[in-house]
Formats: structure tokens, C-alpha cells, sequence
């Protein structure tokens, strides 16, 4: 799978494996809003046809209650089901997080997570280094908590 | 009172305007209409705030609009458009000379998307106050979304002029000279505003995007060596910070200078992201590996490089992928061995589509089946004993080999490989899921075999225990409602989707229409189109059309925002992709079917009648069902909590209501053909290369009497398949339709047409002759021989002489697929032949597996079965959530 910087073009193919994938869904105007603000730290994988496989989409927060750092949040991230064990998650989320200090200059970046899912939780946790900061009670739609969680970036 | 004096306002009353106009920018509409009516108290007649108050009370509900320029529109806003409008043009019977009318009325034509009307208004108020800065913003950005280059460059201009000390007015006059096409001035400008800059913050995103966007602008210009000096300067004092777009536009640079560093440059990329094609792809041709027509020796080249950077990047997928693309012979077969074992050892579900792109080589084909055969005979558990080998590698091994044995090859290559074998398949994951029978890829395999092999009610099945087995993911639940659609059964397929969809929607497929989801639209549009709904399969298909004029709007606010925010390369490539954006396979889908269904209306108004009276009925069915449904539901429990009400939903918040929800009323339209033409009117361009698309092109010009046009599609359609079948149908239509002018088309039209029918199709044949030489040529092609038959019932052809031609497609060396198949049934049928049940019997023995040729009773049979199995599962699901 090709692994990449996410284009305007990608935004249609991105949109549609998230409202595939996750029950959080959004409008093509906040995708656009998200590539356009911050155009290099969301990332894609593709298939040899170019259709788009995996996504994350990220954003920076410079003006946030804490202490005024900046730091990078992951706003929406998955990969297509029949897309799994490449370890494409993990390779997205490196390269929007170095993305994230190298431009920016984050100093964390956050996340937040259904408490049920435990495969990303793995994820974040395990292979990233991500901690939890808080839970979220009933942050979902559904009314499910979410957990905070939180990676410090060095520099 | 003179009028000037009209308009002029004292000083506190001015002041409060300009509070005014600030208040209706930032969206602070309570507010502001309260100081519009403190004026209006005073100077009832002053022009200016009538339609300013008009536009705040307009946009009152949408309080909370706040900075995130993603917000969704609130429908309620059309209700309000009228007393808006109404107001505006009272403020302008006062003053027709007032700017503030016409820009209030602008802005209120802007709110409305009719950005055409809007700048006409911006134009007239810029006449009576030429240097209005708000007025020119706003106009700049309605030429933008209207594509109006010349004009915008004169705007930037103008404001640059009127205020050169803000940074962006440079920038903004740059980017117009750009659109327009004039790269030399943009770079002109940039260099004179990088040269007066002065205290640059250090680290500056901004100027740092600002200085990338200028390297674009030289790369674009050819100016190679100039812009990457000026990306190395600027790099090195740490100016430009985005050290990836250093990193990409320096290897692109160097290589377009064909520099030896850029080897090296690529070679950086590589170890930053080491699963990127492009780079690979830009090291090898640095290399002067040439990777479209790859000689032996280029192969061997690349085949090393690659296999160095597998031994140093032991986690990169990539570079292992692309050397099977460039190996051959025994060493393919070593490569792929390692490559199947370690992707099988992992399942990896995507490995099959991974790999199935060297299908088009037959040796590689025969390697990849004896690679994965072997390993699959090394980890077969032995009769009776379980341990041997990997249980879970065998298991995803006999994955890969049902997608193998069911790959149906791409038509007609130059070895042909052998046909799918669906009972093979079936086999092999039959003995899979009776090896691990909780794995949902095994029965999405199964669903995806059994759709291949024709039969989409036992896909839709096997898709739903895939669903059942992990019932929290969306993924699945997408897919198992798809493949209901697929098999036509809506009703089950809507209630899984609503199973992840809002449940304060009026219905989930509401919601995933409000979502954008042009995968429901089309899969919804396309199962009630196969079942005859024409009008519903028009709704979803011209609701896709919607979508993509949202997604046109959604650049709007980005004229002004991306500007301000120094993002130029993005936002350029923002306008290039909205530019484009109809080419997207959703639209172009949408546009053919929604255009076909408007050339089938037009060919048979009773279609119309039909469709409403199917209404009628079925609302009357409905509200049976739904009487019964609430009687059983009382009998059930009355326990159920009453669903969150929706009281608090205030009348504001309800969308306006649909008055035509089943598209009765659009599949009437008097001018069908018209919407047609304004739904194809982009793919003329966006889909040149799609034969399909020039095909309806034609249908709807020749109706529509637009006889050049419809030309000009046959042109463009023969250039891509002169032999094409469809083609073949069209060509002898548009000959016969000529022949049948009542009178010639007044010159040019006229000649024109039967100058260029001799270039179409030879005059001096007749289309008798025509046709049986066509049918000659491709006896062997089902599509092209019901192409033929087609030509010989239209000219009057007996049936028996159809049907003859027709039954040629059941012969043994014909090659026959199900969906030509059960096009050449249905054509049996609508011509009233007396073997169909001929056809359509021996289609049965020859597609076993298939549901597609069973009769409407069997159908419907099994149908029931599907539903009732599902219902079951999906019963016995609840039962088992409950605790």
C-alpha cells in the first residue's frame, strides 16, 4: 500500500472510508476545512487503483486552555477492515505526530478513544506510547465514555 | 430631502452602521438587528439598513455560526428568503443609488449560492463607491468560485493599490495572476513583496508556506535551477520549515535538472517514508531505470536497488512489492514464495488484492497458484490430527486460494488465463469456516464468490453471518447492507444501515444522504433502478448531483480564508481539484443513470403514470403494514421508553419538507431531457476517455434535436471503440433517424449532418448489409450479437431471425457471461419471442450457481428464505445482547 500526504483529491475517498468505517462522520467542508488549515499533517494509504484504504486526519490547537502550548490532535483516524494487519495505522499516525513537531511544533499531541475499543487503545498505548489523561464521560453520540489520551513529543 | 442627504448619516448614527455591518460579518444577528432597528427608528428611510436588517433577520437562526467555516446551512433559511427579499427591495426604492443596498443585496444572493446575480449586485454597488474595501473582497472572492480571472486580477489590483500595507493583498494579487495564467507576474509580485518584507517573525508558518509557494511557481515556470536556489537558501536560514516539502521539492528539482545528487535527495525520502511509491519511483528514474517500458536490463537494475533498500528497510512493505512487478522467471517464483509465506504467516487479508495486479501475466499467474498451493500443503492439518504446520496460516492460505480460483480475468488478454472456478472456491471456504467457523473475512470471501458467480441472494446471506459475528463494526455492516441492495432486497438493507446512523433522522438513508454518501446513493439508485422504481432511482441519483454542488459551495468561504492564512499550494490545488471534481466515478454514475432514466421516460411517457400509481399503491401498503406493525409492537411490550423526543426540536430546527419524496413529480418533468443535458454537460470534458458517457451524450442530443452535438458524440465515441456494441446501435439509429427527417435541417445543420454521417458509417451500404457485416466480425462476442439482434428487430427483422442470432451466444466457443446473458433474456422477452424459456433454461444449466435466470416465482422464494434467514439471525442477535 502507498503511503502518503493526503491531497485535496484524496479528500472524497477519505470521507467515505471514515462514514465506511466509524460512526463519527463529517462534511466535506470540514475535511477540506482540516487540509486546507493544516495541509501537512494528515496522511492516507492507498491501494495499486489509488482508492483510498486509510486515513488520519489531524489538526493543531494553538490557543487551548492548556497553558497555551501548541500541540497536534487526531481527529479521525481508521483503515478499511480488509486493509488490516499492515501496520498502516501505526505508519500513519508516525507521520502525522513528526509531521505535527516539524511544522508546528507540538508539544503533544491528543486523542480521544472509545473505551470499548480495545484494539486501538493497543494501539495508541502499546505501540505509540500514548497515556490517558482523563475519560470523557459519555463524549459519543451513543453515550459511550471516551478516554484522553495524550503523547508528549520530544523535540 | 435631497438624496444626498439621504444618504449621509450623522456621526452616531454612522458609527452605529459600521457597528452594524461588523455585527452581521461576525454573525452576532440578535445584536444586530437591535442596533439596525436603533437606526431605523431615527432615519426611517435611510436605504442602507433596511436590507441589512433584512440580511441579519435572515441569518437569526443560524446563531452559534461562529468561526468554523464547516457549519452546516440551516434549511430554515429558505423560509425566510422571501420576506428577506421583500425587504431589500423596499431599502432600494428608497435608494437605488445606495452601496449599502446593492451590497446587501449581493450578500444576500451570495447566502443564496447565486453567485452570478450576486457579483452583478457587487458590480452596481462598487459603481457608486469605487473604493469600497469590503466591497472589492467580496467581489474577488464571487469572481474566484466564478472562475472570472481577468476581472479578479483587475479587484486584487485595485486593493492592493487602495491599501499596500497589508501582507495579503500581495499574495492575493500573486494568486490572481496565477489563475489568469500568468505565472511571470505572479512571480513578479512575489519577489517585489519578499524583497519589502521586513521583521519576519522567526519560525514563521506562514511565510514559510509563502516561500514554498514561490519554489511552485519557478518549478511550474521550468525555471528549475532558480527555485532550487531559492528553496536552498531559505531552507538553510530555516525560513521554509516544513522540512518534508524541502525534502520533496528538492528531489524533484535536482531531478528535473537531472543533477546526480538526486539520487541521494530521493534516497532521504525513502528513509523518511519508506511505503511511498513516488519515491521509489523518482530514485529508479534517477537511476535512469525507465519504469513504463522497463528493458531487461532496467529490470535487473531495478530488481537490485529494490532488494537493497528490502535487506535496509526490514519494516517497508514497498520496495518487496514493486521487485515483483520487475522479476521474472525462477527468481519471481523465489520472490513470491517469500513474499505469500510472510503476508499468509500474518494474515493479511488485503494480500490477494495486494497481489492479483501481475495477473496479467500468465507465468506469474501459474507461479503465484504452485507458491501458495505448496504452502498450503505444508500446513494442512493430516486426517484427524490437528496440530501440524500454522493453523491460522493455513487457514488464510485457503483464503488466497478461493480468490485465486474464482479471479475473473480482465477481457480478452493477450494469454488468456483460465476461467473462474466459483465451485473451487466455495470448496476451499467451506473447509475454512469448518476449521474456524468465527472468522467474518471467511463469509465475506463466500459473499464475494457467490456475487461473482451470479448469485447475490446467497452473497447477501453469507455477507449478514459475516456482520452477525462482529455486529459493533461499521465495515461490515456497510458491506452486508450493500449486498442487499445488490440482491434488491431495499427494505433489509435500509434497516442496516440504520443500525449506525442517527437515530434522529427521519430515515438512515436520510442520514447518509445528509452525510454525503455517494456509496448509498448509488447502490440505492441502482437496486431500485434494477427492480423498475425509475423514480426513486432518480431521487438518489440527482441527489449525488446535489452532494457535488455542495462540494462546489464548500470552496467559497476558502477565497478569502486560505488568503489570509498564507496556505497558497493547497488552496491552488483546492481550486484545481473542485475544478475536477465531476469526474469523480459517484457523479459520473449518476449522471448516466439519472440521464438514461430521463431518455426512457421521454421514449415511453407511460413509465410516469406507472410510477405514480406504484406510489399510490404502495403508500396504501404502507400504511397497512405500519397499522399492523403497531399493533403487534402493542401486543409485544409497552414498556419501551419513549424514544428522546423530539419536542425541543423547535419548528426552526425541522428541514423544509420534501414535496416530492418519491421523484414522481422529477421523473414527470417536463424538461427531462434539458436536466439530462445539464448533468452530462461536465463529463464532456471530465469524462472525454469514458465511452459509456459520449453514449448518452448521443441519446440525449438526438432527442433534444441537437443534431451537431449528437455528432460530435458518435465522433468522440467511435475515436475511443469504433467496434464497440453499443456504438453499433447508435450509429444505425442516428442513420435511420435521418432518414427520417421530414424535411433537411436548414443549412449548416443540414448538409453538416450528412456530410458527417458518410463519415460515421458508408453511405452506400444498406444498414441491413451493414448490420450483418458488423455481426461477421464479432460472432463470438455475446455483447456485439445482441448489438445485432437488436439492429435486425429495428428494421424489422422477423422474430424468428432474432432469436436465431440471439441463440448463437450459447454456443460453446461463444464466450457468454451472466450479466450479457440476462440482457439478451430480457430482450427475448420484451420482443415477445417464444424462446425464452429456451434461453433462459439453458442459461440455468450454464450458470449453476446463479440466481440471476431463475423465474420471478422462484425468486421470489427464495427471496422469502434470505429475508427469513435474516430476520432469524438478526432476532437471535437481540436475544443474545440482552443479558
Amino acid at each position: 500500500m502507498n503511503i502518503r500526504l493526503a491531497r485535496m483529491d484524496d479528500l472524497p475517498g477519505m470521507q467515505a472510508t471514515n462514514l465506511q468505517n466509524l460512526p463519527e462522520n463529517y462534511l466535506m467542508k470540514f475535511w477540506i476545512y482540516h487540509a486546507a488549515t493544516w495541509p501537512q499533517i494528515s496522511f492516507v494509504a492507498e491501494d495499486h487503483k489509488g482508492r483510498i484504504v486509510g486515513y488520519v486526519l489531524a489538526k493543531i490547537d494553538d490557543e487551548s486552555a492548556d497553558k497555551g502550548e501548541v500541540h497536534g490532535h487526531v481527529n479521525s483516524i481508521s483503515v478499511l477492515r480488509s486493509y488490516r494487519r499492515l501496520g498502516l495505522a501505526k505508519k500513519l499516525m508516525l507521520l502525522s505526530q513528526e509531521a505535527m513537531v516539524d511544522v508546528y511544533k507540538a508539544s503533544f499531541v491528543s486523542l480521544h478513544v472509545r473505551k470499548s475499543n480495545k484494539a486501538a487503545i493497543g494501539l495508541y498505548r502499546d505501540s505509540l506510547g500514548f497515556e490517558v489523561v482523563s475519560v470523557e464521560q459519555k463524549y459519543y453520540g451513543d453515550g459511550e465514555d471516551a478516554l484522553n489520551m495524550r503523547l508528549t513529543m520530544k523535540r | 430631502m435631497a438624496p444626498s442627504s439621504k444618504r449621509a448619516l450623522p456621526s452616531k448614527e454612522a458609527t452605529l452602521f459600521r457597528e452594524l455591518l461588523t455585527l452581521y460579518e461576525t454573525r452576532q444577528l440578535k445584536k444586530g438587528v437591535k442596533t439596525a432597528d436603533q437606526i431605523l427608528k431615527k432615519f426611517p428611510e435611510h436605504g442602507g439598513e433596511d436590507p441589512s436588517r433584512s440580511a441579519m433577520a435572515r441569518d437569526l437562526p443560524t446563531t452559534h455560526f461562529r468561526n468554523p467555516v464547516y457549519e452546516r446551512p440551516v434549511p430554515s433559511a429558505i423560509r425566510q428568503a422571501r420576506r428577506r427579499h421583500w425587504l431589500v427591495k423596499k431599502g432600494m426604492r428608497f435608494d437605488l443609488t445606495s452601496h449599502i443596498c446593492w451590497h446587501v443585496f449581493g450578500l444576500i444572493q451570495k447566502d443564496e449560492k447565486n453567485y452570478e446575480e450576486a457579483l452583478k449586485s457587487y458590480t452596481q454597488a462598487l459603481r457608486f463607491d469605487k473604493e469600497n474595501i469590503n466591497i472589492l473582497r467580496d467581489s474577488a472572492q464571487l469572481q474566484t468560485q466564478l472562475r472570472i480571472y481577468d476581472g479578479l486580477v483587475e479587484t486584487r489590483h485595485t486593493l492592493l493599490r487602495l491599501r499596500p500595507s497589508l501582507r495579503q493583498h500581495w499574495i492575493a494579487l500573486a494568486v490572481a495572476h496565477h489563475l489568469n495564467g500568468n505565472l511571470s507576474s505572479a512571480k513578479k509580485i512575489l519577489e517585489h513583496y519578499e524583497y519589502s518584507l521586513k521583521n519576519i517573525p522567526d519560525y514563521d508558518v506562514e511565510h514559510s508556506e509563502t516561500l514554498l509557494y514561490h519554489v511552485r511557481i519557478l518549478e511550474d515556470l521550468g525555471e528549475y535551477a532558480e527555485g532550487l536556489s531559492l528553496l536552498d537558501i531559505n531552507s538553510k536560514s530555516r525560513a521554509i520549515v516544513d522540512r518534508t516539502a524541502i525534502m520533496e521539492f528538492r528531489a524533484r528539482l535536482l531531478s528535473k535538472l537531472r543533477d546526480t545528487d538526486a539520487s541521494n535527495a530521493w534516497r532521504a525520502l525513502i528513509d523518511h517514508n519508506s511505503d511511498c511509491y513516488e519515491y521509489y519511483r523518482g530514485y529508479l528514474a534517477s537511476k535512469d531505470v525507465d519504469l513504463d517500458n522497463p528493458s531487461d536490463e532496467s529490470r535487473a537494475q531495478a530488481l537490485a536497488i529494490l532488494q537493497e533498500f528490502a535487506s535496509q528497510l526490514p519494516k517497508a512493505a514497498t520496495p518487496r512489492r514493486m521487485a515483483l512487478s520487475f522479476a521474472t522467471g525462477e527468481q519471481f517464483s523465489d520472490l513470491i514464495q517469500q513474499y505469500l509465506r510472510s503476508g499468509l504467516t500474518k494474515g493479511v487479508p488485503s494480500l490477494f488484492a495486494d497481489i492479483k495486479g501481475l495477473y496479467t501475466e500468465p507465468q506469474k499467474y501459474k507461479a503465484i497458484q504452485e507458491a501458495a498451493e505448496a504452502i498450503l500443503q505444508e500446513n494442512t492439518p493430516p486426517e484427524g490430527q490437528c496440530s501440524h504446520g500454522e493453523p491460522t496460516t493455513y487457514l488464510w492460505t485457503l483464503c488466497f486460494l478461493a480468490q485465486h480460483y474464482s479471479y475473473v480475468p480482465r477481457a480478452t488478454p493477450s494469454q488468456p488465463l483460465p476461467s473462474p472456478d466459483f465451485e473451487r472456491a466455495l470448496a476451499l471456504l467451506s473447509t475454512a469456516i469448518a476449521h474456524t467457523p468465527t472468522l467474518p473475512e471467511l463469509y465475506t470471501l463466500r459473499a464475494r464468490v457467490l456475487k461473482r458467480a451470479g448469485d447475490p441472494l446467497g452473497a447477501a446471506a453469507a455477507m449478514n453471518e459475516a456482520r452477525l459475528l462482529d455486529g459493533q463494526d461499521r465495515f461490515l455492516n456497510t458491506k452486508c447492507a450493500k449486498y442487499h441492495l445488490r440482491a434488491g432486497m431495499i427494505d433489509e438493507a435500509i434497516q442496516f444501515f440504520g443500525m449506525f446512523t442517527k437515530k434522529d433522522a427521519a430515515n438512515p438513508g436520510a442520514d447518509l444522504e445528509e452525510m454525503q454518501s455517494t456509496l448509498y446513493l448509488i447502490e440505492a439508485g441502482d437496486a431500485e433502478y434494477r427492480l423498475g422504481k425509475l423514480h426513486l432511482a432518480l431521487k438518489r441519483y440527482v441527489a449525488v448531483d446535489k452532494i457535488f454542488h455542495e462540494m462546489e459551495d464548500d470552496q467559497y468561504d476558502f477565497h478569502g480564508y486560505s488568503l489570509r492564512k498564507f496556505n497558497l499550494n493547497i488552496y491552488l490545488n483546492l481550486l484545481a481539484w473542485e475544478d475536477r471534481l465531476r469526474s469523480h466515478p459517484a457523479y459520473v454514475t449518476a449522471a448516466l443513470q439519472a440521464s438514461r432514466i430521463f431518455v426512457k421516460v421521454h421514449d415511453d411517457p407511460s413509465l410516469i403514470t406507472a410510477a405514480s400509481s406504484s406510489v399510490r399503491l404502495s403508500d396504501a401498503e404502507k400504511k397497512a403494514r405500519k397499522k399492523a406493525k403497531k399493533a403487534a409492537s402493542k401486543a409485544h411490550d409497552d414498556k419501551k421508553p419513549a424514544t428522546a423526543s423530539t419536542a425541543d426540536d423547535t419548528v426552526e430546527n425541522t428541514p423544509a419538507k420534501d414535496d416530492d419524496p418519491d421523484g414522481v413529480k422529477l421523473l414527470g418533468a417536463a424538461d427531462g431531457l434539458d436536466r439530462a443535458a445539464k448533468l452530462l454537460q461536465p463529463l464532456e470534458s471530465l469524462a472525454a476517455s469514458n465511452i459509456d458517457a459520449w453514449l448518452v451524450i448521443y441519446d440525449v442530443a438526438v432527442r433534444r434535436k441537437k443534431y451537431l452535438q449528437a455528432i460530435k458524440a458518435l465522433k468522440h465515441a467511435q475515436s475511443l471503440d469504433s467496434e464497440h456494441a453499443e456504438l453499433h446501435t447508435r450509429l444505425v439509429d442516428f442513420k435511420k433517424r435521418a432518414s427520417a427527417f421530414p424535411q433537411v435541417p436548414p443549412a449548416p445543420i443540414g448538409p453538416l449532418v450528412t456530410t458527417s454521417l458518410a463519415t460515421l458509417l458508408p453511405e452506400e451500404v444498406s444498414l441491413e448489409t451493414y448490420n450483418s457485416l458488423y455481426l461477421q466480425r464479432h460472432s463470438g462476442c455475446a455483447p456485439a450479437v445482441l448489438a445485432a439482434a437488436r439492429v435486425l428487430h429495428s428494421l424489422g427483422s422477423a422474430i424468428d431471425e432474432v432469436d436465431a442470432t440471439l441463440f448463437t451466444t450459447l454456443a460453446d466457443d461463444a464466450q457468454l457471461d451472466i450479466v450479457t446473458a440476462s440482457k439478451i433474456l430480457d430482450f427475448l422477452k420484451a420482443i415477445k419471442s417464444s424462446r425464452v424459456e429456451e434461453y433462459r433454461l439453458t442459461c440455468v444449466s450454464r450458470f449453476p450457481l446463479s440466481t440471476v435466470f431463475m423465474t420471478q416465482s422462484e425468486l421470489s422464494q427464495k427471496q422469502k428464505q434470505t429475508a427469513e434467514g435474516t430476520t432469524a439471525l438478526v432476532e437471535a442477535e437481540k436475544l443474545e445482547v440482552v443479558p
